[in-house]
């Protein structure tokens, strides 16, 4: 049942599309999407084997390619991350996909304290800490080749009705205690709100990868989704060395679909942050928005009435600046005929492709018409939005163009329902330091989280 | 207001702690749900609110994971009552009680209670193997074959098969027999420098259960709620601020079964 168990030996092993390995700069397996890492022992040796001898030459391997497979290293620190893959994905775009591997191993133990025990120990097996997360890693790479939201670098909202929205974020805004950074409003694993502390994050913005992360971390650990959760939870991006301790419970169940999610900077806050939830659940239950939220689904293309429109993904990047929002795209459901697993895949195959070429370091395009076997497929990269669109194969360019205008007449005119506009602040630290990003405190912090107890 | 939103405010505090896959969080969910269903290793700790009789009684089921050690003294803080699991075909399961977790409850009450448990008892004891729900016996014999593919092979062999070895297929540690988890109990004892007289004796606080089966698994917790009464009147007196105690209401508590909430 499990990928685990696998034999490494068989022909359907090496079949895999896409396999990711983790080991330690001294060679030691961490994690394997396929097969036990023990059982790997050998193969991880030689990709260790073949890293070591070009960094002896001080050229660090990066790629290699051959008979259909690319083969992509990344070195983070004292761990080595590859990916040997047969989809016809970029070095970059793999690179990419391993750096969200690294992430989430970050967001569960931070950067800080893993350097630290290979400091004290450089053949230290990290499987010891990672022992039990092998399902988060899964989880994260099926999402990875499944969910464009990992290539497009930017957060999908639940489409809402503005005012809606606002309600709920109010709701999280007036529910608050010391210390609470984010109040996150989750529904099918998709963003409903986000609420952040004034101070903690004046000066960024939330990066959509640690959302990415932070989502896949709940789906894949939350399935007993009774109880209220209470657990250490790294933002790598924000900052890699910190924890912040997230409060997970879903407000409905036994359904178990809208997920509350609050982040304090405070270990010790369970209680006073679990009644921040009593509070949320009392005013969401006076303004029965749960029911609402639970009718909420994503949209069908059919809403745009572009005929020939078959599915498309946009970002815009005209955000408000002094929001500083949280990068976001839309996209229809896939429907018809993208509702089968190897069709989707076949479609977001197509799109890896076409971000590609948008992205390409040597030759970037701004604009690719694209005539596939099944489909036609345009793209189309300005300085306000990125889009990618998919049509039937019988359109023409002339009708591409005249869709794309409608389209985008369509979006502007539900950008209210489509994204998250206009987040909405409170203030819960006294005296505004902005300790949850790399301050002194962060590291006590880590350390007492035992590891060094380990050594 | 509605009912449901208001704060039940716990009377006494309950840990699990003990390695990962022990099955800490199987032992909760089968008393509670009274279901053994598929369960995913827990990150950090998870609270439950458990309502019996007129009492909340929380309960922290915590990861096992090392990932998650330094947390552990934080779950225990003002722990009535301690439930260290460990896994019976599992003999280093017992060990890391002892190495990694005795020392996360020091943060506990003074007074708290330390119960060990060896949970999976159904793949060392053929008694345990039996579905033993007392009330919904027929209904819970069905819940265990159905939820689970390994059950399968259960029923497959109506007599027990020889060796506990071959009923899993894999081979588990070394075993670990209740002397043994009674010898440990005395050493927790000494660790919190307790005497051994005027302490709760072992045979009654160290248990054997399954949580796939169900065995032992509704004593454990209800020997755990009868004991840690005592504290549970303390603060609910404090709570209240009432020197009284209402005896009735304690008997009745002590009787009637816990409902699901
Ligand atoms: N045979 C048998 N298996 C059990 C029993 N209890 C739990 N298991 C299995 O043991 C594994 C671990 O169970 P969990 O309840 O998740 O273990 P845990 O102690 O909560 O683990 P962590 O959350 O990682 O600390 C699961 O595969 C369970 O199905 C039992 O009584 N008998
Ligand atoms: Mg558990």
């Amino acid at each position: 049942m499990s990928h685990r168990d696998e034999d490494v030996t068989a022909d359907s092993w090496r079949q895999h599309r896409k396999h990711v390995f983790v080991l330690s700069e001294a060679g030691k397996p961490i994690y394997s999407r396929y097969g036990s890492e023990e059982a790997l022992s050998s193969t991880m040796g030689v990709m260790m084997a073949l890293v070591s001898f070009v960094q002896s030459g001080d050229n660090i391997i990066r790629s290699i390619y051959s008979d259909g497979h690319t083969v992509v290293f990344l070195q983070k620190g004292p761990l080595v991350l590859v990916c040997v893959s047969s989809s016809r994905q970029t070095e970059k775009q793999l690179r990419g996909e391993l750096l969200y591997v690294y992430y989430q191993i970050i967001s569960m133990l931070t950067q800080a304290s893993i350097s630290r025990i290979f400091e004290h120990k450089k053949n230290y097996d990290l499987r010891r800490l990672l022992a039990g997360s092998e399902k988060i890693l899964d989880g994260l790479l099926n999402l990875v080749d499944s969910d464009p939201s990992f290539l497009l670098v930017a957060v999908q909202c639940l489409p809402l009705a503005s005012s809606l929205r606002d309600n709920i974020s109010q709701i999280l805004q007036k529910a608050i205690t010391p210390n609470l950074v984010f109040s996150i409003l989750i529904a099918n694993n998709q963003l409903l709100t986000i609420v952040q502390e004034k101070t903690v994050i004046e000066d960024s913005r939330l990066e959509p990868a640690d959302i990415h992360l932070l989502l896949n971390l709940i789906g894949a650990s939350s399935a007993f989704q009774a109880g209220e959760i209470w657990t250490p939870i790294c933002l790598p991006l924000f900052n890699p060395d910190c924890y912040f301790y997230a409060y997970i419970s879903y407000l409905d169940p036994p359904e178990c679909t809208v997920c509350l999610l609050l982040l304090s900077t405070d270990k010790e806050a369970f209680y006073a942050v679990a009644e921040c939830k009593r509070k949320i659940e009392e005013a969401m239950m006076a303004q029965n928005s749960l029911s609402l939220i639970a009718k909420v689904q994503s949209y069908s293309v059919s809403q745009v009435g572009v005929s020939d429109l078959r599915h498309f993904m946009y970002k815009p990047f005209d955000v408000p600046d002094t929001y500083q929002q949280l990068t976001q795209f839309t996209s229809p459901e896939m429907e018809a005929p993208y509702s089968s697993e190897e069709e989707k895949m076949r479609l977001l195959d197509l799109y890896r492709y076409m971000h590609s070429r948008i992205h390409s370091t040597s030759r970037p395009l701004k604009l690719i018409y694209h005539v596939a076997e099944r489909e036609t497929l345009l793209a189309w990269v300005t300085s306000k939005f990125e889009l990618y669109t998919c049509f039937s194969p019988l359109v023409t360019k002339a009708c591409a163009i005249t869709a794309i205008t409608k389209l985008l007449r369509w979006i502007k005119k539900e950008e209210d329902r489509l994204f998250i506009r206009y987040p909405p602040k409170y203030s819960t630290t006294p005296n505004p330091s902005k300790s949850s990003r790399g301050g002194k405190s962060d590291q006590q912090d880590s350390t007492d989280n035992g590891f060094l107890s380990l050594l | 207001m509605p009912e449901v939103s208001k704060m039940k405010k716990p009377d006494v505090k309950l840990v699990l702690l003990g390695d990962m896959n022990v099955g800490k969080t199987s032992l909760l969910h089968r008393y509670t749900e009274r279901k053994f269903k598929d369960t995913v290793s827990t990150v950090g700790g998870a609270f439950f609110l458990k309502q019996w009789g007129p009492y909340n009684i929380s309960i922290w089921d915590t990861a096992g994971r090392e990932q998650f050690h330094g947390l552990g003294s934080m779950y225990c803080r003002g722990a009535a009552a301690v439930i260290l699991t460990y896994d019976v075909s599992n003999w280093q399961s017992l060990a890391e009680l002892e190495e990694r977790f005795l020392s996360l409850t020091d943060t506990a009450n003074h007074d708290c209670i330390y119960a060990l448990v060896g949970n999976k008892a159904d793949l060392t004891d053929p008694r345990a193997q039996l579905c033993q729900d007392s009330d919904e016996a027929s209904k819970d014999r069905m819940d265990c074959g159905e939820e689970r593919t390994e059950t399968q092979v259960l029923s497959a062999c109506p007599t027990p098969p020889a060796s506990p070895v071959s009923l899993s297929g894999i081979t588990p540690g070394k075993q670990v027999t209740p002397e043994d988890a009674m010898a440990l109990y005395g050493r927790i004892l000494r660790y919190k420098g307790l005497e051994e007289k005027s302490s709760l004796p072992a045979e009654k606080m160290c248990f054997e259960t399954s949580a796939k089966t169900g065995y032992n698994v509704d004593n454990l917790f209800e020997a755990l709620f009868d004991l840690v009464l005592p504290s549970i009147l303390r603060n609910t007196n404090e709570n209240q601020h009432s020197p009284t105690v209402d005896l009735e209401e304690c008997r009745g508590a002590k009787r009637g079964r816990p409902g699901c909430c």
